[in-house]
């Protein structure tokens, strides 16, 4: 391994010093690196994402995408054209998500996919910020009245099979001395029917995942999704690594999303916030500095992305909160300062 | 901590004279009144258990007045949410207090900024049903606010008051079995463009 790393780190090398010349001989080109450019010439973002699920990414009837991880890439598209819609979406499967990103096929993953170490070593990938903090959570029916994973001792487990989930199922209710019998199902629709015909006291898989497969139940009011999470799934969108210019606009784009929502900027007052005298609200508007600029796209490009496409807490709301069907509660998603760990760095 | 006002808690609907530009919708305090018991509150403004992580211990009281909601943080995720009245606009503060102490069916006794403001008022009013207090008011610190009752209960979910939280009767009867003298009162605003 340590051979091909080394060479692949040279081959690297040598086009991080080739990219550095070209840079020197026109500064003023910060287009010229890979991604950000095709993606001007093309006039689109090229998106990867799911094939369907639920508040993350769904094609509606009309064709027209929706979701959490669709609009993350409409925010990217808004920060560099201005406009949310120039983006074409890509569904890819599970399986060759990261094969398809490596191989130019889409410009970001945006994907519902669990950061890991392995993934970025493997694929020659790298998640810039975490969008989405989810976790293994369980699902039981309320009449159990249950307060935590912790109350599950004995219980009959719903799990899809040949998963990290039930893995985890089993460190976890091993390390907390807790009995539990498995049912494992190939497919998570399977795991859904057995749990709603009442074949196991409880569901286990990720929690946005449960939120989901909750409204395809017969009553889904009767169900609670237990507050425990037992894991890391840290969702990110993805893009491939050595095109730095283009994964700063990536990680960017997240952190000026967080940061609008922390600094109280929708997409209901941004006019406002272009005339604020708030050196924050200024830096972040640009209407102070040249953040922007200095990204290889407008001194406007965080208003824009909040114009079209809104602030993170909006997104969260709108796509999988509150305001959706899913109504996933912010949890870990919601902001440092408010009891969550969705935290941005500041643009300054 | 920050305390952006110091404007005393309770706004007269006779204030309106004198804030008819500032505040031109102000349903204020009603000294006299007798609460409607048969005020339906909106669903999202009745008490309820909700799942909400934080970080802060159990007991704790987390105020949220974009929301109009009042936590009380149980632990293993969950919080008991009430939905209360805020402060309206120039009458906002937020910060971390202590409740300093708690009473039944207080008495009013504006104080002397207020009735400097609002010369009209009555200088002391006892506990009871017609009492813009309510039926029970938790102290913040050493502060002029409180969360109280209200004898005007179709006030929860406005923005009127001037600064203090207010509650439905049940709801702060409720609240002040559950918070004890010392906790912790955390206020978080909207934050200002």
């Amino acid at each position: 391994m340590w051979t091909t790393r080394s060479t692949a780190n040279g081959v690297a090398l040598g086009i991080l010093v080739a990219t550095t010349i070209v840079a020197a001989a026109a500064t003023d080109e910060r287009n010229g690196t890979g991604t950000l450019k095709q993606t001007i010439n093309r006039g689109a973002v090229l998106c990867g994402v799911g094939t369907g699920l639920p508040g993350f990414s769904t094609p509606a009837a009309d064709g027209v995408w929706n979701g959490f991880d669709v609009d993350f890439c409409r925010a990217v598209a808004a920060a560099i054209f201005d406009d949310s819609k120039k983006v074409m979406f890509v569904p890819l499967n599970a399986a060759d998500r990261f094969k398809d990103l490596q191989a130019g096929k889409v410009d970001i993953l945006s994907r519902n996919s669990t950061w890991s170490m392995s993934r970025e070593t493997q694929y020659d990938l790298y998640f810039p910020a975490v969008s989405y903090y989810d976790g293994q959570a369980f699902m039981v029916p309320k009449a159990r009245n249950i307060d935590g994973a912790l109350d599950l001792d004995g219980s009959k487990v719903c799990v899809q099979d040949g998963t990290t989930t039930i893995l985890n199922l089993a460190e976890y209710f091993r390390f907390n001395n807790l009995k539990y019998t498995e049912l494992k199902f190939t497919n998570l629709d399977e795991v859904s029917k057995a749990y709603e015909a009442g074949q196991c006291d409880t569901f286990t898989a990720d929690a946005s995942q449960l939120y989901a497969l909750r409204l395809t139940l017969g009553k889904p009011d009767d169900h609670i999704i237990l507050p425990d999470i037992i894991t890391k799934e840290p969702l990110a969108p993805v893009v491939r690594q050595r095109d730095n210019d283009w994964m700063m606009i990536v990680k960017w784009t997240l952190y000026a999303m967080i940061n609008a929502e922390e600094l109280g900027v929708t997409s209901q007052n941004v006019d406002e916030a272009l005339t604020s005298r708030k050196p924050d609200v200024m830096r972040l508007m640009g209407t102070e500095g040249r953040y922007g600029e200095e990204l290889g796209l407008t001194k406007d490009w965080a208003a824009r992305i909040i114009r079209r496409v809104g602030n993170y807490g909006e997104v969260y709301d709108r796509n999988v909160g509150i305001g959706s069907k899913l109504k996933i509660p912010r949890g870990l998603n919601q902001l440092w300062s408010a009891g969550g760990i969705q935290y941005a760095p500041p643009i300054r | 901590m920050i305390i952006r006002s110091l404007a005393i808690c309770l706004a007269s609907v006779v204030s309106l004279i004198s804030y008819a530009l500032a505040a031109p919708v102000d349903r204020g305090d009603t000294p006299g009144l007798i609460a409607d018991e048969f005020v339906q509150l909106d669903p999202a403004f009745q008490k309820q258990m909700v799942l909400y992580r934080t970080t802060e211990a159990p007991g704790t009281v987390i105020i949220v007045t974009a929301d109009r909601h009042l936590f009380v943080v149980q632990g293993n995720g969950r919080a008991l949410r009430y939905g209360i009245g805020v402060g309206r606009d120039g009458f906002t503060w937020q910060g971390l207090l202590k409740i300093s102490r708690k009473a039944e069916w207080p008495d009013w006794t504006p104080p002397p900024e207020m009735i400097a403001r609002q010369p009209y008022l009555p200088r002391f009013m006892a506990g009871g049903p017609g009492n813009p207090m309510g039926a029970r008011a938790l102290y913040l610190g050493a502060t002029v606010y409180r969360i109280h009752g209200t004898n005007q209960p179709d006030t929860i979910g406005t923005a009127i008051s001037s600064g203090c939280f207010r509650l439905v009767n049940d709801d702060v009867s409720d609240l002040y079995e559950r918070v004890a003298v010392g906790a912790k009162v955390i206020v978080r605003q909207k934050p200002e463009l």
